[in-house]
């Protein structure tokens, strides 16, 4: 009865301080870029406006959640590459790209068909260039993900195409680390954990929970120039596998 | 060429072009879900087909139909036959 209760307060409030910081934040941070985008190139408006989305996202899993989800994030990468980067991540919620926003770089991400209909926040990831990538041939995916590269904007996808149902990693699909291989980026492996019920697959009910997310040490061109697509994929897969049994094996952070 | 000759070159196909370990390759796996292949990954394994079995499979109806590694064999066998069949007739004319 009392985490009825728990579930009740939480959802209540961060459900209602999500519409009010959406209502309020996504107008006021398009209202802001809108503005600066006539006195500064097309290029630094959309760097703006990708960073006004990372803070709306920082705010949705940072702060509104808040004490209920706590979010842990962790960059195991030492080198000094300033990115672009290709990170992959896995999936477990819907929570995950509004994590990406932990990440601080310029960022869009590679998204699903559903993503981009929801309300205001679909609309707002298509003005920002997040890529649809199954409304897409793969030709097209590949020359719009090099172009963003080389513009200096880092790629975040999930490669298994759609949130795991029991929290295993699923197979990935090779279209990102195919573009790797063309276009020479590092690749970052990014693993999540503690989300798969912040909210669970099918459901919009939040439970209180500790998200951690580790950043790992990017893989240069250099490392995997010679892998096929297969090969590269499965060798990525296994380490985000790797890394996410060590962190759920850990008792804290 | 048999039917173990074919066997054989399939599964040299996937050692050589995506690296998976011999003991994985039994007629019964899912080349999607066990093995990990995906629709790109298909593309490249039908070249490799093609190239090791000099056969034109690419634009193949029954390459829809595949998700098995033993359906892979007895599409490959079922165009031998049918290429086999096809010179027959050719001789004969």
């Amino acid at each position: 009865m009392k985490d009825f209760f728990v579930l009740l307060i939480f959802n209540s409030i961060f459900y209602f301080l999500f519409l009010i910081f959406s209502l309020i934040g996504i107008p006021f941070f398009a209202l802001i870029v809108a503005f600066q985008s006539p006195f500064i190139s097309h290029r630094n408006a959309m760097k703006k406006f990708r960073r006004a989305i990372s803070w709306y996202g920082l705010g949705v899993c940072k702060i509104l959640p808040f004490p209920f989800v706590r979010v842990y994030f962790k960059d195991f990468d030492t080198s000094i590459n300033q990115g672009p980067f290709i990170f992959i991540c896995n999936h477990r919620s819907a929570s995950d790209p509004f994590l990406m926003a932990y990440l601080p770089y310029e960022v869009i991400q590679v998204v699903n068909i559903w993503p981009f209909k929801i309300p205001v926040l679909g609309f707002a990831a298509k003005c920002a260039g997040y890529l649809s990538v199954r409304e897409m041939s793969f030709e097209d995916f590949a020359n719009k993900t090099i172009k963003l590269l080389n513009s200096g904007v880092s790629i975040a996808a999930f490669p298994e195409g759609t949130r795991s149902a029991d929290g295993s990693v699923g197979q990935f699909h090779s279209a990102i680390f195919r573009v790797a291989i063309n276009s020479g980026y590092p690749i970052v492996p990014v693993c999540i954990t503690g989300n798969e019920n912040i909210p669970a697959r099918g459901t919009l009910l939040l439970r209180p929970g500790v998200i951690k997310i580790h950043k790992l040490k990017s893989i240069i061109y250099d490392e995997y120039k010679d892998f096929s697509p297969y090969k590269l994929k499965n060798r990525i897969r296994q380490i985000v596998i790797d890394e996410i049994k060590i962190m759920e094996g850990q008792s804290d952070v | 060429m048999t039917e173990q000759d074919i066997i054989e070159l399939t599964n040299q196909v996937f050692e050589e072009s995506f690296e998976i370990e011999k003991e994985l390759l039994k007629p019964e796996m899912n080349i999607f879900q066990d093995l990990g292949l995906d629709s790109l990954d298909v593309v490249d394994l039908v070249v490799a087909l093609q190239e090791k079995f000099g056969i034109k499979i690419r634009n193949d109806e029954r390459l829809k139909t595949i998700r098995s590694l033993g359906d892979i064999y007895n599409f490959i066998l079922a165009l031998k036959e049918e290429n086999l069949s096809l010179n027959a007739l050719h001789k004969q004319e």
